[in-house]
């Protein structure tokens, strides 16, 4: 390939591609489109086996809990919450990584977001979609959920608005309703490319039904384009309230472990620590699978280990700064909670398994051969996907199995119930993930080549007559 | 029959973003109204060129975020302080610190329901047919086409229209007709 002729980088700090350079608008529609018109796969089969298997174990879990109430989960007194509460925070957890490439990245310019904005959005939906089963199991009786909402009763009783509870369910909603709103949004003209470019009668009316007509009109995009920054910048105050929030079931209440000013920050730097990991664990198979190297290149990858690094090292201070107060405030139930029970108790493989995960594996990327290294990378975010795993159950369980009245501890043991329905959460997801990789673009196509004419643009001064800058010209230079 | 009012469009293919946006910038210095481009993502310098005002979506999101504001501070305030009193652990019964987060999440959402459906209202979505689709050509405006259209009356001749465009380079040119949107 003729690369060094013609992909020259947009920035002289960015210096490798983000979109590989012998494309066009049209073929960049072809590869980019290819996989939603292309018959899928073995493989693809095969996964969606396996995930609906494991969706299966989530109808005899929840069946099973409906039928019988919740006492068939491990949930003891004193462990009132624990998988149900762990799976929640660490599926929201999971879906933050989206809204955060998606808006933040945006929102700063970064042009490499482009490719895997798409594919992360979808990821938060089916996260949050998943953390939401969870707190509507424990409920006891979901066909009640709408209690959780102020609604004029015959009771008369109204929502207690300063219980975090609460709080928590108008985070979430609006989180789902905000998301949906913006992958939507941003998949209108990607909808209308798949109608314009069906092959049949019927692919054509569903997609233009979905496509709501749009024809690519200057007078629409004047709107659109404002319209999808402004969400963008909505969605990114809203995805730090989100996990604010959730800290706060936590941190607003007295147990020891779970009371402390910290908690947010360090609950929003762990969601996007864990968020990140997930999405480098689904993209390194779906992108080899979907034929989409040229459009989620190595540099992707990298940038997005380098976040990984970054948050992780910003997780382990919020480890840090735990035990430091919890020695500093020299309470001894904080002492006891973070010295005692969680490093040496019952729960000690646990903690291990998180510092293991979380502290340590995010610093193998300080060195670029790791961060560039596919196997490397997708075995580091499976391990960060189970430290934030443990991370949750350290915090949640550990403090409520040995709070304050040693007469009233006990130990915590998970059942099958607890287990099926969180294997059947990853076999949702699975499956919903492995549905939108078949009939969406799984890549924004219209950034895509918004994004590509900006870098031939850039190539272009790049090779003009230097008079577009030094920034230009040294790029030039340096190649 | 009943006569329907029929309205016709020129419609013009070009071979490049840049292209399509100074040939609409031609176009309207020639004093043609009512023009639209048509083009996979956003044209750079378009709205200039098809000479648009400021999009009003701000002001509806705005308008959300107020709303969503307003709606979760009276309710807050009405349910727990006014209509159901309920004294916990003897805080106050307006504790607006704890009416914060609600209230920030209501005005987001609020607003990102202005900004959706603000943005469907504005462009008159959903529209599933257009006139301009009766080309099938046109169908490349959303993978790689770039497009231009011009009301014209219909009937008349659109020759003139359509040696002005193919002048300004574009590559296909074209007439549609269909109802008066």
């Amino acid at each position: 390939m003729a690369e060094t002729a013609h992909a020259l980088p947009l920035d002289p700090l960015e210096p490798r591609d983000l979109v590989a350079p012998h494309h066009d608008d049209k073929s960049l529609n072809e590869t980019l489109l290819d996989h939603v018109w292309r018959k899928p796969g073995k493989g693809w089969f095969m996964l969606l086996g396996i995930t609906s298997a494991a969706l299966g174990l989530l109808v005899v879990g929840v069946t099973y809990t409906l039928a019988r109430g919740i006492g068939v989960w491990g949930n003891n007194q004193p462990v009132g919450w624990a998988f149900d509460i762990i799976n929640f925070v660490w599926w929201v957890g999971i879906g933050h990584a989206g809204t955060l490439i998606s808006a933040i990245l945006l929102l700063f310019q970064q042009k490499w977001r482009t490719s895997i904005n798409r594919f992360a959005e979808a990821m938060t939906l089916f996260a949050v979609m998943c953390a939401g089963l969870f707190p509507l199991l424990h409920t006891g009786r979901p066909w009640f959920a709408f209690w959780l909402f102020p609604y004029p009763s015959t009771l008369g009783a109204w929502a207690q608005f300063r219980s975090p509870l609460v709080w928590d369910v108008f985070a979430i909603s609006t989180y789902l309703t905000v998301s949906a709103l913006f992958w939507f949004v941003g998949l209108i003209p990607d909808l209308a490319a798949l109608r314009d470019s069906s092959k049949t009668k019927l692919q054509r009316t569903i997609y233009g039904l979905f496509a709501l007509g749009w024809r690519g009109s200057g007078r629409h995009w004047h709107n659109y384009k404002i319209a999808y920054l402004l969400l963008a910048g909505l969605s990114t105050p809203l995805v730090v309230s989100v996990h604010t929030i959730v800290s706060f079931d936590f941190a607003v209440s007295q147990i020891p472990g779970w009371h402390a000013t910290i908690f947010p920050p360090y609950f929003v730097a762990g969601a996007v620590f864990s968020g990140f990991a997930m999405v480098i664990t689904l993209i390194v198979p779906a992108r080899k699978y979907l034929g989409l190297r040229d459009v989620i290149t190595d540099r992707h990858l990298e940038n997005m280990n380098k976040v990984i690094l970054a948050t992780g090292l910003l997780v382990s201070y919020g480890y840090l700064m735990e035990h430091f107060i919890a020695w500093y405030s020299m309470n001894q139930y904080e002492f006891w909670t973070f010295y005692v029970n969680r490093a040496t108790g019952p729960y000690a493989g646990v903690y291990w398994l998180m510092i293991a995960c979380n502290v340590i594996t995010p610093n193998i990327f300080w060195f670029k051969k790791a961060r560039t290294s596919i196997p490397i990378m997708w075995v580091a975010s499976i391990a960060v996907n189970i430290g934030m795993w443990c991370e949750r159950f350290i915090i949640i369980v550990t403090s409520l199995s040995q709070d304050f009245l040693p007469s009233s501890w006990d130990i915590y043991t998970p059942t099958w119930v607890d287990w099926c329905i969180y294997i059947g959460t990853l076999g949702l997801f699975g499956t919903l993930f492995l549905l939108f990789l078949k009939f969406v673009p799984a890549v924004a196509v219209s950034e895509v080549k918004e994004l590509q004419l900006e870098l031939k643009h850039a190539a272009h001064a790049a090779h003009g007559n230097g008079h577009h800058g030094s920034d230009a010209a040294a790029t030039h230079g340096a190649h | 029959m009943e006569a329907k009012v029929l309205d016709s469009w020129v419609l013009a293919e070009f071979a490049t973003p840049e292209a399509l946006v100074s040939a609409t910038q031609q176009m309207r210095e020639k004093g043609f109204q009512g023009m639209d481009t048509y083009s996979p993502y956003p044209l750079h310098g378009g709205s200039e060129a098809l000479g648009l005002p400021p999009s009003r979506v701000p002001f509806i999101a705005l308008g959300g975020g107020l709303t969503g504001m307003v709606t979760a501070l009276t309710m807050q305030t009405w349910m727990n302080t006014i209509d159901y009193p309920l004294n916990v652990g003897g805080r106050p019964l307006l504790s607006l610190p704890a009416w914060v987060p609600i209230t920030f999440e209501l005005s987001v959402l609020f607003a990102a329901f202005g900004i959706f459906f603000g943005l469907l209202g504005l462009s008159k979505l959903p529209q599933p047919y257009h006139p301009a689709f009766e080309s099938e050509e046109f169908r490349s405006a959303s993978t790689h086409g770039y497009w231009l259209s011009i009301p014209h009356p219909t009937g008349t001749d659109a020759a003139d229209v359509k040696n002005q465009l193919t002048a300004l380079g574009a590559t296909h040119v074209t007439v549609v007709s269909g109802e008066n949107e």
